[in-house]
């Protein structure tokens, strides 16, 4: 990490760069969204910062904390010149999850496509620009966005349902007893309050 | 303002306080066990011990030691600065303490907690207070260290029944004596004492009496260890199961602010904490309060009932319509019962009801009779909101249940609509009364006379179970959280209340909670959700609420 | 028909033809790690693919955010469960970056040890795995052998073959045995020796080398873009290896080369996994020269740190500090962290959120397979579809890890 990058950045971004900090050894620049593409384009492109290794992005749900906007969309990248990282962030999302939008950074960096895919799976921010943005880890009847901290960790989706009257764990005692497959171990939620 | 300095932060303080009570009041925590800002001060403890620089010009006070020097493997001479108790030290203008900046601070708080636990039993895991216990969280701050001794650790009595609420144990007790000040203090009942000194001090109750006043509870409250526990707790449930709500007690007119603790896994309430509330109850409960918290399961009425046997809530809506068939010929047949252990909303969507839709001018009131009260916190007016119901309607007064029942007698009404299952009258006069009725539908959360004698009992949702607000004996509406989630068939009232309404064919769309608040509005109650009074929460310096596992904060949800 | 005397080229034939659509379904023996490939063919060439992932997907990131930070430890072993306890020490390193602590130096050479040995054990299965799809099925039994030997040095010490969450914050959860050293040191040779014997089947074998060399090629400025890092994009002959560009653990004091490859192609992976091998034995062996026989290999600190057993039972300071690190979690500070090593793949990075309580806020884990993943769709377009197999096995895309 880097505070010669943070600094370049907010030369550069001026106000587009709403706040920096520095914590155990990690350079963080959060930048407004709506300069998002512009942030990255001068990260990758300006020969003093070369950032030519797209590491990660991701997206933190800060719903628990209260505040608004509700998501950071987070991105780490890294110089293989310089051999320096950096970690910028844009928040996006209003407290329902709507308005969760953003620029792609596909354009920018090939690299970002399927974390981006990832993102929009997971936490359901749309990235503007995507050539093919839709599910990647879930299936495409899921419904919801799992990793947000409203949707309930024991709730299931099942496209092919438990067989009927297997609930609880059941002992395979002998070649009629129980069965190893298709029973319902735990009392899951189906999504009902 | 004057103010004084801790650890470099200017903070102000009021005449008479002392360094712990500025620096609770600006939301600093210096350690402690036996200070608590609702108690006087007895300064035993001597974990609050800070470094108080001396002013400018003066010779620090301090104590000759002597301390050993490895290097010269010796004990050399040397001088330590005096540490003062910040819980009886007064504040003076331009005063400077150092708590978390002095390293004399850090070994004599190590030192206090190593002492502490010298002779403390091994009961974390049986110990109700582990999770919410201020030695293990003070011995990880500050200590962080195996003692010295090699000794047995001292036996003393465990599991002693002081009384019908409370169980000492004399092992894990420090001998704060908060539970001694307590009683003395609060209960205005001095009938627990400190006896033997040193390392043999345990609490005891005086001789030929048990620790029975009203506020027993409070000992337990107060106890910063596992020493006192509640026999009605005892072993129930682990605290960091435990969410909390913040709720207000449903046993009496005061309305005193409490936490609700409460198991989301199996939906079951398991106790009451105070919550502070300087205006209302300052930091404290009384036992029957405390206890009232079962009442969210206890006795409810589950399931709608009609002429006394269960059923739908559909069929009890149609039965109450065909019951209160030719009610809107001649409105004043019917008699609307208010109550006042509902909470505003509930009243309010009865009101509304009456005086909107059914033309019905004759408002009652019921709830509990009369107990008895003191002039420490209780109130004789065993119900929540008797001043909300009476605010509410307060063009038409509502009339007790007496006044009700002799009205029937003469004949005045064919019909009732009443909110509530408590009756102040003799059980049976009021059945054999409203047995004369047409029709009679009474929307409840318990199984009490009302509801038994009523034709028609809906299931309404106890105060635990919805959010609501209620207004206290001296005029200051509270909110209470919902805590459950609505046990059986169990709606919120007010709900109920539109559901009926739609049922008799009104159009009282209510749905959720914000279009009640909505219809309130220009009444004087819908204000209350914004916080009122001094609502400290959960994070009270003088009680360690159990902590959640980072999950979102117990946000009362607007139920659709 | 067409006479088939009759010169045509395909596209000139009379009837008409479609593209065929062809599912290499997530239940096939070349889609380790469960993939699905559908596949555009016309003929057998392949004119458009999309990977699909997302079959392994346990939801690791939404299980770290119910307990503690401890007990992540399980869910990182399953991460690349081919190496798992690269993936225990980078969280263990992501965690103790968040508290600033730094564990002592027999337990850093016992991580870097053990950790090299995983990377070993990877690295085998990979070309393995990949020489056998092509139909040579000994030698994957023989490096699968020669895996056997490092799983033993494995379970005397942890007590577990392939899954150990060994791994704690502030140290490990035993210290090495008194024979670990002897273990290695006997134990590894044996591994190459078993490694040399499967390679001389391969490296000289006209249709192994016809089926991985110019084939799944990928220029450097490609790789680079897609965010490859590891053997991958060390393979197209960018030197990039976290050991040696951000050292961590005792990596600074130890002497080895990064194998880089020339084209970017099977053949190259294929060579730089292999040489690899050879050069965590180098490191092995230093570090086990320089790794002290005594000394503490855990932290001590309280906080975060589980006391003795006998402690625990016996006296009251030592049932707390239990108590509040199994009941509360350890305390991290609030904050954001990101910590990367060189796992089997490349670089494994943990972002990790902390609101302060012993509860994590959010772990990320960014897989290094992920991205390499990505550019298979690169790789094969255009290819024919007996190349999908070599290449997409020469990515080492490990589905725990890929799908977390």
């Amino acid at each position: 990490m880097s505070q010669k990058v943070l600094d370049l950045l907010q030369a550069k971004l001026g106000s587009g760069v709403v706040e920096t900090h520095s914590q155990f050894g990690d350079d963080t620049a959060v930048i407004e969204p709506a300069r998002w593409r512009e942030a990255a384009l001068f990260l990758r492109d300006d020969p003093r910062l070369a950032m030519n290794m797209f590491v990660d992005l991701c997206a933190v749900d800060y719903l628990a904390m209260n505040v608004e906007p509700r998501f950071e969309v987070v991105c780490h990248l890294r110089s293989l010149q310089h051999a320096h990282r950096v970690r910028i962030k844009a928040r996006v999302g209003a407290e329902d999850g709507t308005e969760a939008e953003l620029d792609s950074l596909v354009p920018v960096w090939r690299g970002a496509d399927w974390f981006e895919r990832e993102t929009f799976d997971m936490m359901g921010i749309v990235f503007r620009g995507h050539p093919d943005l839709r599910r990647i880890l879930m299936y495409p009847e899921f419904v919801g966005h799992p990793l947000r901290k409203d949707y309930p960790a024991d709730k299931i989706q099942p496209l092919v349902e438990f067989r009927e009257g297997t609930q609880g764990k059941l002992a395979p005692f002998g070649p009629d007893e129980g069965m190893s497959f298709g029973r319902q171990t735990h009392d899951y939620s189906r999504g009902e309050n | 303002m004057a103010t004084i300095k801790i650890d470099g932060r200017e903070i102000p303080f009021e005449q008479g306080d002392t360094i712990i009570r500025a620096a609770h009041r600006a939301g600093i925590d210096i350690p402690h066990y036996c200070w608590h800002p609702g108690l006087s001060v007895a300064a035993n403890c001597r974990m609050c011990l800070v470094e108080v620089l001396p002013p400018p010009g003066r010779p620090a006070m301090s104590l000759d030691i002597l301390r050993w020097d490895a290097a010269k493997d010796a004990y050399v001479p040397e001088k330590k600065p005096k540490l003062q108790p910040a819980c009886q030290q007064g504040c003076a203008p331009g005063m400077e303490v150092l708590s978390e900046s002095s390293p004399h601070v850090d070994e004599a708080r190590s030192a206090v907690q190593e002492l502490l636990l010298l002779n403390h039993p091994v009961d974390c895991p049986i110990c109700d207070q582990a999770g919410e216990c201020r030695l293990q969280d003070y011995w990880l701050e500050h200590d962080r260290k195996q003692k010295r001794m090699r000794e047995e650790p001292i036996h003393k009595p465990k599991a002693v029944v002081f009384g019908p609420t409370i169980v000492y144990d004399a092992e894990r007790c420090i001998v704060c004596t908060r539970c001694v000040r307590v009683s003395a203090e609060l209960a205005k009942d001095p009938v627990l004492s400190l006896r033997e000194r040193g390392n043999l001090g345990e609490i005891t109750v005086a001789p030929g009496r048990e620790l029975d006043h009203d506020y027993t509870l409070m000992t337990e409250h107060v106890c910063p260890v596992g020493a006192l526990t509640s026999s009605d707790f005892r072993f129930k449930a682990r605290v960091w199961f435990l969410r909390s709500a913040r709720t207000v007690c449903q046993g009496c007119a005061t309305g005193c602010n409490a936490f609700l603790d409460y198991d989301p896994r199996n939906n079951t309430p398991y106790r009451h904490r105070p919550r502070e509330n300087m205006a209302v109850n300052t930091y404290w409960m009384c036992d029957e309060g405390m206890l009232s918290y079962k009442r969210a399961v206890d006795g409810r009425l589950l399931s709608a009932l009609v002429g006394g046997d269960d059923a739908t809530l559909e069929d009890a809506l149609s039965a109450a319509k065909d019951q209160l068939k030719g009610h809107s010929s001649d409105p004043s047949k019917v008699a609307i019962v208010l109550s006042a252990q509902h909470s505003n909303e509930d009243n309010f969507a009865l009101v509304t009801l009456a005086k909107t839709y059914l033309g019905a001018g004759d408002l009652y009131v019921s709830g509990r009779p009369l107990g008895r009260g003191d002039t420490i916190l209780m109130s004789e007016d065993k119900n929540p909101n008797t001043r909300g119901v009476m605010q509410m309607a307060s063009t038409t007064p509502p009339r007790p249940i007496a006044e009700l029942l002799a009205a029937i007698d003469a004949g005045a009404y064919h019909y009732v609509i009443a909110l509530g299952s408590e009756l102040e009258v003799d059980a049976n006069e009021a059945k054999d009364a409203l047995a004369k009725l047409k029709g009679v539908v009474t929307i409840a959360a318990h199984d009490g006379p009302l509801a038994k004698s009523a034709h028609i009992a809906l299931p309404a949702c106890a105060w635990a179970e919805v959010d609501g607000t209620y207004v206290n004996r001296q005029g200051i509406v509270q909110r209470s959280e919902r805590a459950l989630k609505p046990r059986g068939e169990a709606r919120p009232g007010w709900e109920l209340v539109a559901r009926l309404a739609r049922a008799l064919g009104y159009a009282m769309d209510w749905k959720k909670l914000a279009d009640v608040h909505r219809a309130m509005a220009p009444e004087a109650f819908a204000h209350a959700f914004t916080d009122r009074g001094t609502d400290k929460g959960a994070d009270a310096a003088s009680d360690k609420a159990p902590t959640d596992k980072g999950q979102p904060d117990t946000k009362a949800e607007v139920r659709a | 028909m067409e006479p088939l005397d009759l010169d045509i080229e395909e596209g000139q034939l009379e009837l008409a033809s479609e593209p065929m659509m062809l599912n290499m379904g997530p239940a096939h023996p070349a889609m380790h790690g469960t993939v699905r490939i559908v596949l555009e063919l016309s003929g057998e060439t392949i004119l458009k693919a999309d990977v699909q992932i997302g079959y392994l997907h346990r939801g690791f990131e939404k299980m770290c955010e119910r307990g503690n930070w401890s007990q992540i430890f399980p869910y990182a072993d399953r991460l690349n469960y081919v190496s798992p306890m690269l993936n225990n020490v980078g969280f263990s390193l992501a965690v103790e970056k968040m508290l600033g602590v730094t564990v002592p130096e027999r337990c850093q050479y016992y991580r870097v040890v053990l950790g090299e040995l995983a990377r070993i054990c990877d690295h085998l299965i990979c070309n393995g795995a990949m020489a056998m799809e092509l139909g040579a099925f000994t030698p994957f039994l023989y490096f699968a052998r020669a895996r056997e030997v490092i799983w033993d040095i494995f379970e005397e010490e942890t007590g577990a073959r392939v899954t150990h969450s060994f791994g704690r914050v502030g140290g490990m959860a035993k210290p090495p045995s008194a024979d670990f050293k002897e273990m290695v040191r006997a134990g590894v040779p044996r591994v190459l020796a078993l490694i040399g014997e499967g390679e001389k089947l391969l490296l000289k074998n006209r249709i192994f080398l016809d089926r991985v060399e110019g084939v799944g090629r990928i220029s450097s400025a490609d790789a680079l873009s897609l965010g490859w890092t590891g053997v991958c994009l060390r393979s197209t002959g960018i030197p990039y290896d976290v050991r040696k560009s951000h050292p961590y653990l005792v990596y600074d004091r130890l002497d080895f080369d990064v194998p880089v490859g020339t084209s970017g192609d099977n053949y190259d992976r294929f060579m730089c996994r292999s040489e690899e091998i050879r050069q965590s034995w180098r490191i092995i062996e230093q570090a086990l020269d320089q790794m002290p026989d005594s000394g503490p290999v855990d932290l001590t600190d309280p906080r975060i740190m589980l006391p003795p057993k006998e402690e625990v039972y016996s006296t009251i300071e030592g049932t707390i500090q239990h108590f509040k690190i199994v009941m509360e979690g350890i305390k991290v500070p609030a904050g954001e962290c990101y910590s990367y090593t060189e796992a089997g793949n490349g670089e494994l990075g943990f972002y990790l959120v902390s609101d302060g309580s012993g509860t994590p806020y959010r772990v990320r884990i960014r897989p290094p397979c992920f991205a390499s993943v990505q550019g298979l769709k690169q790789l094969i377009t255009g290819q024919m579809i007996a190349d999908v197999v070599p290449t997409f096995g020469s990515l080492n895309m490990i589905g725990g890890e890929c799908d977390h």
